[in-house]
């Protein structure tokens, strides 16, 4: 690890290290202490559970193993850990997600509060191994909650609350931390750690099982045959799901409860559902998602150093999709240009682009909007991209009809 | 005292009782009461032990193990001299009295004793309890004659014992033959050539006029006037169930105590199994008998029946039986030896070598049974008679070989 | 609870009045070599139809012990023999009136009765029956042990009449006991109210609803998480021939791999019978199903099984056995190893289930195809574990021909006789194949 120790410049702060994302989210899940830790390599996430295989093989992390052969088992062999009271942790993406995806729609079913790193990758085919987020948005219906970070640092921050979030009496559901792979799995920069005592009182004891578990001493049938169309059937299943919704629902409130607590704990405030940038004056904004922020937001400054009216809207947590915010957020503009790193294949548009549009209906009034898809299969976005996103945004007007996407990268 | 269930006597019928109702009803108190001293043996056995060939201390039915296990009480020396059904009481020779909700009468039998002149003065014996047995042992050691009043069973085991001792015995019998309440005459007069041959005298059709003490023994008159001195004289002329201590109970009796076929009295809460009992007979009729296998029967339904048990299988029936050995020699009589109107007989045998068959068979079922060292499973017998088997398909191979065809059946049955 | 005890068993059919069983038993009781008798007799049934037995049932309520006036004869509550004891005897004959079976008889060569004693839990006659006509069954032994041992699961679970899956998993989790963590991926074992219906369960162990494809990583994570806190559980899968074999391979082979510390039932009904009857990867040759059908242009499934259990034993695992239903003593004892080995490490248990509904054979015969099977050798019984290698747990010396087993089942009722002939030859070729491993391993035990 390529820590380099320094001052402490708070109490709460053991120290601070230069590290790519995945290893600032390996020291995330390392401050969390999980039980359990199942690993299966793939590419952009493999050196994180490189990272955590090697802390616990050096004592670092007190933490059982679990090698697998592959990714459906690394969520089934937790699933079994967790029944049992385990904390836990895994990382994938793209084809691993995929190949995990009957067990992955499973967990949130029963309420069960893991975290999984999920270093986005676009998905086959064509064939490709770089970042993308295609598979988060492939599983946004999946029913874990999706918090995508920007920076290395949050990263490493957001690995921790996610616990915090996910063991919540009021939540109990897993969730994905998403960064880009490529940009953010393997970007280098240096990072703050937080002292492990001061993480442990922040998260607290594990609540991983009290409501369904594997326990010969609370013996239960986990998970019996639910529905159909007789007897209690359908009201069973229904007070299952809607009670799946109003976790998702009350994780909006415990994300930012979480993310205020961590900030006055550790000093460092993260946005915790959207990140408003230079918006309150502004006429127009592009919204965003995950590392391609930062660019975005530079080329914002850019503009405004110009005299554009323009703000940025970056969603942190898009499940559950933070209606309120983003709809108190689009209030402030007239138009909005929407920037995915993915593709809806239902709407000939980016999937953020989609969730905006429909916060835009709760705004009341007809906003111009467009969609952008770039930075799919590790393509760069640049500040000129932004700066072409921004342009074509300040003209937009309202005429009703769906428009064409922009391809940012289709010319490059 | 009170008990809730209460048993009278100590043999097969009242332990069986015991048992059964133990096994039923795991909670209800069982209180055994019987007027012998001794732990519970079997009347069966005395012959036997005045032979030397069973101890009086190795033929405990139920020893105070088994009591506590099972907690059932054992009240030894308890004679009852009254029962009160209205009560649900009864009262013992000591005053003691005792309290029951369920009562089991089975007291067996005495020696019927026949009116002989001098008999009271002469100290005759008797073979009804183990101090019967071992009084008459002792006695026959320092005998050199005897005579045996009854050819029954009791008495020519002990007539046999006696030969085999040494003593010159004489066996008078009342009937023309001996052992005939179990076999008819040829069997009977093939069993007492063989006494005959081993040195007992076996004087049927005679019984004695009176009895004279002379010095240690006596001397007996016969009723042909002929005398016999004898040192020792054993009275075995049968058996009566001692039924005095009912007497003003309202429990109706004839010879015995009648009862129904799950052994319950004319009483409430009074049951009656064994020899003092008197139940249905297998061809009809109210019988009294002294059979072991009977006995225990009937006190494993009566004891189910007080207990509640709605499983029972009623009384189907006395079948007499009978297994007998002699000198080395065995004969084995099942049902009924003689032949009524209807019957069929199948006799054969070999009479100088002391080989006996004889069957009985009524619209094609067995009835009947009688073998001389021709061993037969009696067990078998016994259920092909009780269950009415129709023999009529393996007639002509039940005829010439009962025993390997009874098995057959049996084993045909079973699976 | 009452005492179970071992007995003669008599199969009349397979009888050919050799008599062996007589000869052994004079040898067995005679001292000097003369003057015995058998107490056992075979007899020649009276139209020609076989053998008829003569024997001692040791009987529970013996009418001989009570018909007994000298406490010679006594039932013994522990081996369950009416024991006859000598000195006490007084040959009144009386115990031969009270036996329905001739099971105690005067002998007069010797002047006493005799009656057999099951040579203390080890009869001869038996050991001497070439054909299996006489068997001394000890699985009595299992009630004793395990009679009073709580049923896990509730009544009423909703298996099809003369299913033995409900029968084994009945069986194993009395043994495992309610230290225990129960999956159930989709099939007839959750499909019979295992794990519930609409949040009731039919179980009283913590049972989960498992996938098809995950049910052994996922108990390897529970057991993790125990091990882990120092918690003694035993993780059981109780999955069907689908979630092992086909879409449960994998997660099976990943834990075996590792060796994870769960035991793994293998209920194999040879398809997805709780869907509807389609073909496995272990459906055998010429079997009919709703998915290898049998038409004029298909004759039932074209290809071979592959063999799960035998599989198994080329990973990691610390135990993996083979089992039948109708050879319950071999289950119990291999349940008992694999339970004992699944504390530390991977047990497999691969149990044969002929399913009556979907192999479409009545519902009272499923016992006795379970035993054809066996006896056909078209399933073989053995057990291994990497110290001992394979070995047989039953071998069949004389196994009858396969046709035997398959004109019991009427998914092979299609069959062509050269099907037939085809099938026999697999079964002899498979059980050469474990013969020459257990040969091998034999061979590795000495050296």
């Amino acid at each position: 690890m390529s820590v380099a120790e320094t001052e402490s410049r708070s109490s709460n702060t053991a120290r601070s290290a230069v590290c790519e994302g995945n290893e600032a989210a390996a020291i995330g899940v390392a401050l969390a202490r999980p039980d359990v830790v199942a690993v299966y390599p793939i590419t952009p996430q493999s050196s994180l559970v490189e990272h955590l295989s090697q802390m616990i093989a050096d004592g670092r992390l007190d933490a059982d193993l679990l090698n697998v052969e592959g990714e459906h088992s690394v969520l089934c062999g937790l699933q079994g850990a967790a029944l049992a009271g385990g904390r836990t942790f895994t990382a994938t993406c793209g084809p691993g997600i995929a190949f995990m995806f009957e067990p992955y729609v499973r967990t949130p079913g029963l309420r069960l509060p893991m975290v999984a790193s999920l270093v986005t990758r676009d998905m086959l085919t064509p064939q490709c191994v770089w970042g993308g987020q295609q598979d988060a948005m492939v599983v946004r219906e999946a029913g874990w909650i999706q918090m995508h970070c920007e920076t290395v640092q949050e990263i490493l921050d957001t690995t921790v609350m996610a616990y915090k979030i996910a063991e919540h009496r009021d939540v109990m559901l897993p969730v994905n931390v998403c960064h880009d792979g490529n940009y953010l799995s393997f970007g280098v920069t240096r990072v703050e750690i937080p002292d492990a005592r001061a993480a442990e009182e922040f998260l607290g004891p594990a609540s991983i099982n009290w409501h369904v578990a594997l326990d010969p001493a609370r013996p239960m049938g986990v998970d019996p045959l639910t529905g159909g169309s007789g007897g209690v059937g359908p009201k069973t299943f229904v007070r299952y799901r809607k009670g799946q919704c109003r976790g998702m629902q009350n994780a909006l409130r415990v994300i930012r409860e979480t993310h205020a607590a961590w900030g006055e704990r550790f000093g460092r405030y993260h946005a915790p559902l959207i990140e408003e940038y230079r918006l309150d004056d502004a006429k127009y904004a592009l919204i965003t998602i995950g590392s391609m922020s930062g660019a975005a937001k530079d080329a914002v400054d850019t503009a405004r150093a110009a005299g554009e009216a323009v703000g940025l809207v970056r969603v942190k947590t898009f499940r559950p999709f933070p209606v309120e915010a983003m709809t108190a957020a689009l209030a402030k503009v007239e138009r909005v240009g929407v920037i995915d790193r993915s593709v809806s294949f239902g709407w000939n548009a980016g999937p953020v682009y989609q969730e905006t549009l429909g916060a835009l209906y709760h705004t009341g009034r007809p906003v111009p909007a467009i969609s952008f898809i770039g930075g799919l299969a590790g393509a760069d976005l640049t500040a000129e991209h932004f700066a072409r996103a921004i342009a074509i945004t300040r003209e937009l007007a309202w005429d009703g009809r769906p428009r064409e996407p922009i391809w940012l990268n289709e010319n490059d | 005292m009170h008990s809730k269930y209460l048993v009278l006597g100590s043999s097969h019928a009242a332990l069986e009782a015991a048992t059964a109702i133990r096994f039923h009803d795991m909670e209800g108190t069982v209180t055994v009461l019987t007027r012998d001293s001794r732990l519970p043996y079997s009347p069966t056995i005395l012959p036997y032990v005045v032979s030397g060939r069973a101890k009086p201390d190795t033929v405990v039915l139920r020893d105070e193990a088994w009591f506590n296990e099972n907690r059932i009480a054992f009240v030894p020396d308890a004679t009852v001299v009254a029962v009160d059904p209205a009560q649900s009481s009864l009262r013992l020779e000591s005053s003691k009295s005792w309290t029951y909700e369920r009562l089991l009468v089975a007291t067996g039998a005495t020696p019927a004793l026949p009116p002989i002149e001098g008999l009271a003065d002469f100290p005759f014996h008797v073979l009804r309890s183990m101090d019967d047995a071992i009084d008459l042992k002792a006695a026959i050691g320092a005998a050199k004659s005897a005579i045996v009043l009854g050819a029954g069973l009791i008495g020519m085991h002990a007539a046999e014992n006696m030969a085999k001792a040494g003593i010159e015995v004489t066996v008078l019998e009342l009937q023309p033959h001996a052992l005939s309440g179990y076999f008819e005459p040829r069997a009977s007069t093939i069993i007492e050539d063989v006494f005959e041959r081993n040195g007992v005298r076996m004087r049927m059709g005679h019984t004695l006029a009176s009895v004279d003490s002379q010095g240690d023994g006596c001397v007996a008159t016969l009723n042909d006037g002929r005398e016999i001195a004898a040192d020792l004289l054993l009275v075995c002329v049968g058996v009566k169930p001692n039924l005095g201590f009912l007497d003003g109970s309202g429990v109706d009796v004839e010879s015995g105590i009648l009862v129904d076929d799950n052994m319950r009295t004319s009483q409430p809460n009074v049951w009656a199994a064994g020899d003092v009992a008197q139940a249905r007979g297998f061809w009809g009729g109210m019988v009294t008998n002294g059979i072991l296998p009977n006995a225990a029967e009937q006190g494993r339904i009566a004891g189910l029946d007080m207990a509640d048990d709605s499983g029972l299988a009623p009384f189907p029936g006395a079948v007499p039986l009978n297994t007998y050995s002699f000198f080395g020699q065995q004969a084995i009589s099942v049902g009924i030896a003689r032949a009524d109107e209807g019957c069929e007989i199948a006799e054969s045998g070999d009479d100088a070598n002391g080989v006996y068959r004889r069957i009985v068979l009524k619209d094609g079922r067995l009835v009947g049974i009688t073998t001389i060292n021709d061993f037969v499973d009696a067990g078998i017998m016994w259920r092909l008679i009780r269950r009415r088997t129709d023999l009529t398909p393996v007639k002509a191979a039940f005829l010439a070989d009962p025993r390997t065809t009874g098995r057959k059946l049996m084993s045909r049955d079973w699976r | 609870m009452g005492t179970c005890f071992s007995t003669l068993q008599f199969r009349a059919n397979r009888c050919d009045g050799c008599g062996d069983c007589m000869t052994a038993c004079v040898q067995a009781k005679s001292s000097n070599g003369d003057g015995a008798q058998s107490r056992i007799r075979i007899l020649p049934a009276a139209a020609g139809t076989g053998y008829e037995l003569a024997l001692c049932r040791q009987c529970a309520d013996p009418i001989c012990v009570m018909n007994c006036p000298s406490g010679a004869l006594a039932k013994n509550g522990t081996s369950g023999i009416v024991e006859w004891e000598a000195d006490a005897c007084v040959n009144c004959l009386l115990c031969t009136a009270g036996c329905t079976y001739a099971g105690i008889v005067y002998e007069a060569d010797i002047g006493h009765v005799t009656k057999c004693d099951l040579c203390a839990g080890d009869p001869a006659c038996a050991k001497a029956c070439k054909n299996g006509a006489l068997e001394y069954r000890t699985e009595a032994r299992i009630f004793n042990a395990y009679g009073d041992k709580e049923d896990l699961f509730c009544r009423g679970l909703s298996a099809c009449h003369g299913c033995n899956s409900e029968l084994l998993i009945r069986h194993t989790m009395r043994v495992v006991g309610p230290d225990a963590v129960v999956a159930a991926p989709p099939g007839c074992i959750p499909g019979m109210g295992v794990v519930g219906f609409n949040g009731q369960t039919g179980a009283k162990v913590p049972v989960f609803h498992s996938l098809l494809t995950n049910t052994a990583t996922m108990l390897a994570g529970v057991k993790k998480q125990y091990d882990r806190v120092g918690r003694k559980v035993t993780a059981i899968a109780l999955a069907g021939d689908g979630g092992a074999a086909d879409a449960g391979f994998q997660s099976l082979s990943g834990a075996a791999e590792r060796n994870d510390p769960i035991l793994f039932v293998c209920v194999d009904n040879e398809g997805y019978m709780n869907t509807g009857m389609q073909s496995s990867g272990v459906t055998p040759y010429g079997s009919w199903t709703t998915t290898t059908p049998v038409g004029g242009a298909m004759h039932g499934k074209r290809t071979e099984a592959k063999n799960l259990p035998l599989i198994m034993t080329m990973h990691n695992c610390s135990y993996v056995a083979t089992a039948s239903t109708a050879f319950l003593e071999d289950y119990y004892a291999k349940l008992a190893k694999a339970i004992e080995a699944a504390a530390t490490g991977m047990a497999y248990l691969h149990v044969y289930a002929p399913c009556p509904t979907g192999w479409r054979f009545p519902s009272s015969m499923t016992a006795e195809v379970c035993r054809m099977q066996v006896r056909t050798n078209f399933v073989a019984l053995w057990e291994y574990d990497p110290h001992n290698g394979l070995q047989f747990t039953h071998a069949v010396d004389n196994p009858e021909p396969v046709e035997n087993y398959l004109k019991l089942v009427g998914k092979y009722r299609h069959l062509s006789g050269e099907q037939v002939a085809h099938i026999q030859r697999s079964v002899d070729d498979k059980l050469a194949y474990l013969q020459q491993l257990t040969r091998a391993d034999a061979h590795r035990r000495i050296a």
